[in-house]
């Protein structure tokens, strides 16, 4: 038994010690917005949160998840309204939409880091695959809402 | 209009018939498994009761909104948000009530002239335009006839705009809804009147995707995200070596895991069967499958296929497809160009639900192909058609030519039927990388005569190509087997844009045991990336600028130069780079649509940066300005992705088979983008594959004029070259 703290609530699942995150948020918490993509962390659609931090959990064990805050998509923000996700929305961003998810926490985790980040910094973190290509508008997205976000807190 | 078991059809009655034979003939059965499962309960569909039907198109619900069916899958292009505002534009709804039903499969949402429901080759809104328009106007004119009905009025007097029909001299005005009972019980207009262009509000702006708030927040149901009560989950693994056959597996410690319902063997593996994927996936890791090689394993191999490919251009043979006009004097020049095997990778694996008793057989596909597998499904389980549905999730990540094959829908179904209970087969990234029908590795030799100033006056091209139409359209296979050519892998080779009097195209087809099939560009991009590299060297060797030198061979044709003049400009085309900095021009009419395009690059010892690309485009009127300028942004980046990797095989193997190994184009190393549409009485074309048809092209040339290295293979590291 683990217990884990999902976007905010504690749950408790019943699985080997070593079964990725991913497939225990998605078939034992019923949260699907979390995408499966590669099994290998090398393309991001299964991103989340530990602490805030940018998490592959297609290859994270469940148990070093244990004690840690875990945030998915569905997390992210009370009512799909933060500011990236706004953003999003602003700059029309997904096409097929599978790596989103993906996209849109390892946005959060950078924005959280560098609230005003650079081309640099954007560049560095976002190394999430998108076949679709919507690359461009990720990074004026990311801008538009370290914006919006600077200009709340002000 | 014929029906499915329509024999009048002949072109439906060929493309059963020739797909029965190709599909059903590739398909064996699973073996039944004595540890099987129960079905718990049948999956429903949707349900849309109190709602009044006008037209198989349109309906409205009692929420007093308009729903509106979409034929086409939706893939990332937008065509969900397109097609039915063109329908809702010419109807009069408000776009604020309309809501949106994924097609079952049904005769009204065939492709009008296949008479095959497919999403595919850029030809959504070419071919679905008219349909919207005129079921737009159908439903339009039924409920403006009901309104008149109740107010004893004059058509001629009703607008209908915001969901109301209008009457304008007495400003009465009634609901859609209130008309629906009415309207429903009319006939359907055959040959309805369009509105004028200066009505239309929708057509024309860019609208906010309907798909984009779901896919923000996480709630979007995919392929993978799709359930039914009672359902199970499998996972497979085939053997690693395309064409192996499977000698033995040993499934004594899988079946005994926990939650595993079922190990099936498959024709070419194993499946397992579990309550979780998890599960499922975790027991099959324990299964070591041992296989034997065979004579089409050792023949897919990179090297022997490079090697029949240089065989044939020592020594043909070739098939004639088109000779025209004289070849004067010596050749002055010849190249040959190359293209690698590339993998679809969608960001989605292959997936499906599906539900199998002995009376039916539903499945829930992220598909782009119904007709087909519904097709391959009736043969796979010997099932008739009407007991068989074939429902598409609402969402898909991504197609790009690979969700028109049927083969992971009936590997679904016959893991369901085996199992006796719902199932959803999940593949995992090297299962889809491993399964694919690749873009086929092909080459091209042109080879041009020349006039005093270096222009062509004739062209030889000479391709070599496996097939690609021949999964997704298998009628073609006469065409192949009489005449040796594909028409798809001959796409931009017969119709030039350019005048050159002289023109020979010949062409050689092998036959290989890598399946190959449509990708995103098809024939156009790997032609295109050798016929405007050609160009470029053609005005290199003649000293002349290549946009100037297209410019005099596209003499004939003021749309094109339209094209290449603006985009000059955009792209600062005259104005001087610094050293290791340059462009690069390409040009292409393909899927109806203009494009050009300037790629800006800096070439730093062997590192390539993209700095800027422009284009502009002529896809005559542009319906939905901001999709498409997405959908040839992100072109853009999918270009950049056949410059970066390929698949290679070694005795069967597959090298490529995941993220690490297949790599994608990273944010990092995209381009800023500059975009333009002009707008033109041409008629529509399509957008989705046209700027990844050019980029490889310009990227090429650009890397000639900063670099002095001409890349005439893809991708950029069998030179030496990376993106940065």
């Amino acid at each position: 038994m683990f217990a884990l703290n999902v976007n905010g609530v504690n749950r408790s699942v019943d699985v080997p010690d070593d079964i990725p995150l991913l497939w225990v948020i998605r078939e034992e918490l019923g949260l699907t917005g979390t995408k499966f993509g590669c099994g290998v962390a090398a393309c991001g659609a299964c991103t989340v949160h530990l602490d805030g931090e940018a998490v592959r959990s297609c290859a994270y064990p469940v148990s070093a998840a244990t004690g840690h805050q875990i945030t998915t998509i569905e997390g992210l923000s009370p009512n799909a309204d933060h500011a990236l996700q706004r953003a999003w929305v602003e700059h029309q961003v997904p096409q097929c939409g599978y790596c989103q998810s993906g996209m849109l926490m390892s946005a959060a985790a950078l924005l959280r880091a560098h609230p005003r980040p650079t081309d640099a910094q954007i560049d560095q973190a976002m190394t999430n695959i998108c076949r679709c290509g919507t690359h461009p508008r990720v990074k004026a997205a990311i801008k538009r809402a370290a914006q919006a976000m600077g200009t709340h807190r002000a | 209009m014929p029906s499915l078991s329509d024999p009048a059809n002949p072109k439906r009655r060929r493309l059963v018939q020739a797909s029965a034979a190709l599909w059903g003939g590739m398909l064996v059965g699973v073996e039944m498994s004595a540890n099987a499962a129960r079905l718990v309960g049948a999956a429903q569909t949707k349900p849309d009761a109190g709602a009044v039907e006008l037209t198989a198109w349109v309906r409205i619900t009692p929420e007093r909104e308009v729903a509106l069916v979409v034929s086409q899958a939706e893939l990332g292009q937008g065509i969900s948000t397109t097609l039915p505002a063109i329908l809702a534009d010419e109807l009069g709804a408000d776009w604020a009530d309309v809501r949106l039903l994924t097609a079952p499969l049904r005769q009204e949402y065939r492709h009008p002239k296949y008479q095959w429901m497919f999403t595919g080759n850029s030809e959504s809104i070419q071919s679905f335009y008219d349909v919207m328009r005129n079921m737009g106007a159908a439903a339009r004119e039924m409920l403006t006839l009901a309104a008149c009905q109740t107010w004893r009025a004059d058509v001629a007097d009703c607008r209908t705009e915001n969901s109301y029909v209008r009457h304008v001299p007495t400003e009465r005005r009634i609901h859609f809804a209130d008309l629906a009972g009415a309207a429903a019980l009319l006939p359907v207009p055959q040959a309805p009147i369009l509105r004028p262009a200066a009505e239309l509000r929708l057509i024309g702006r860019p609208l906010p995707r309907v798909d984009v708030p779901d896919k923000v927040s996480g709630r979007a149901v995919f392929g993978i995200d799709f359930a039914v009560p009672g359902m199970l989950v499998a996972a497979v693994r085939t053997v690693p070596a395309i064409g192996a056959q499977v000698t033995s597996f040993d499934a004594t410690a899988a079946k005994a895991m926990p939650g595993v319902r079922a190990v099936l063997p498959l024709p070419n593996g194993v499946a397992v069967v579990a309550q979780r994927y998890w599960q499922a996936a975790r027991a099959l890791a324990t299964i070591r499958i041992d296989f034997a090689q065979t004579e089409a394993s050792r023949s897919a191999d990179s090297a022997v296929i490079e090697a029949g490919y240089a065989r044939v251009m020592n020594d043909g043979p070739w098939a004639p497809v088109l000779a025209e006009g004289v070849f004067a004097g010596k050749p002055a020049f010849e190249a040959i160009y190359a293209s690698p095997f590339a993998a679809h990778a969608t960001m989605e694996p292959m997936n499906c639900v599906a539900s199998v008793t002995a009376e039916r057989c539903e499945v829930w596909a992220p598909t782009q192909g119904q007709d087909l597998a519904a097709l391959a499904l009736q043969y796979a389980l010997g099932m008739a058609p009407e007991r068989i549905s074939v429902n598409r999730t609402p969402y898909i990540g991504g197609g790009f030519g690979r969700r028109l094959l049927p083969d992971f829908v009936v590997q679904a179904a016959l893991i369901s039927k085996a199992v006796g209970a719902p199932v959803k087969l999940m593949w995992d990234r090297e299962e889809d990388m491993r399964r694919d029908f690749y873009r086929p590795a092909s080459a091209l030799r042109l080879v041009a005569h020349t006039d005093g100033h270096g222009l062509p006056t004739a062209v030889l091209a000479q391709l070599i190509s496996p097939t690609i139409l021949l999964p997704v359209f298998p009628p073609i296979q006469k065409t192949l087997d009489e005449k040796g050519f594909d028409p798809s892998a001959l796409e931009g080779l017969l119709e030039l844009p350019y005048k050159v009097a002289g023109r020979r195209v010949e062409f050689h087809l092998p036959k290989l045991s890598v399946p190959t099939s449509v990708m995103r560009t098809t024939g156009y991009g790997p032609n295109l990336f050798a016929l405007e590299s050609f160009i470029d060297e053609l005005a290199h060797r003649a000293h002349r600028d290549p946009l100037a030198m297209r410019r005099q061979l596209l003499a004939h044709d003021p749309h094109a130069l339209h094209v290449l003049d603006r985009l000059a400009v955009l792209s600062r085309w005259a104005q001087p780079l610094t050293k290791g900095y340059a462009r690069g021009l390409a040009f292409a009419n393909a899927f109806g649509t203009l494009i050009g395009m300037v790629a800006e690059v800096h070439v730093k010892a062997s590192t390539v940066r993209v700095m800027r690309v422009t284009a502009v485009a002529d896809s005559g009127q542009v319906l939905d300005p901001g999709i498409a300028r997405a959908g040839i942004e992100g072109g853009i980046v999918f270009g950049m992705a056949y410059c970066k990797s390929e698949v290679r095989f070694e005795q069967g193997r597959v090298l490529q088979d995941n993220f690490s190994t297949y790599v994608m184009p990273y944010l990092a190393e995209c381009p800023e983008m500059v975009i333009e549409f002009v707008s033109s009485e041409r008629t529509l074309g399509g957008v989705g594959e046209v700027s990844p048809v050019t980029l490889p092209p310009a990227l090429a040339n650009a890397v000639f004029r900063a670099s002095g290295q001409r890349v005439r293979s893809m991708p950029l590291s069998r030179h030496g070259l990376s993106f940065a």
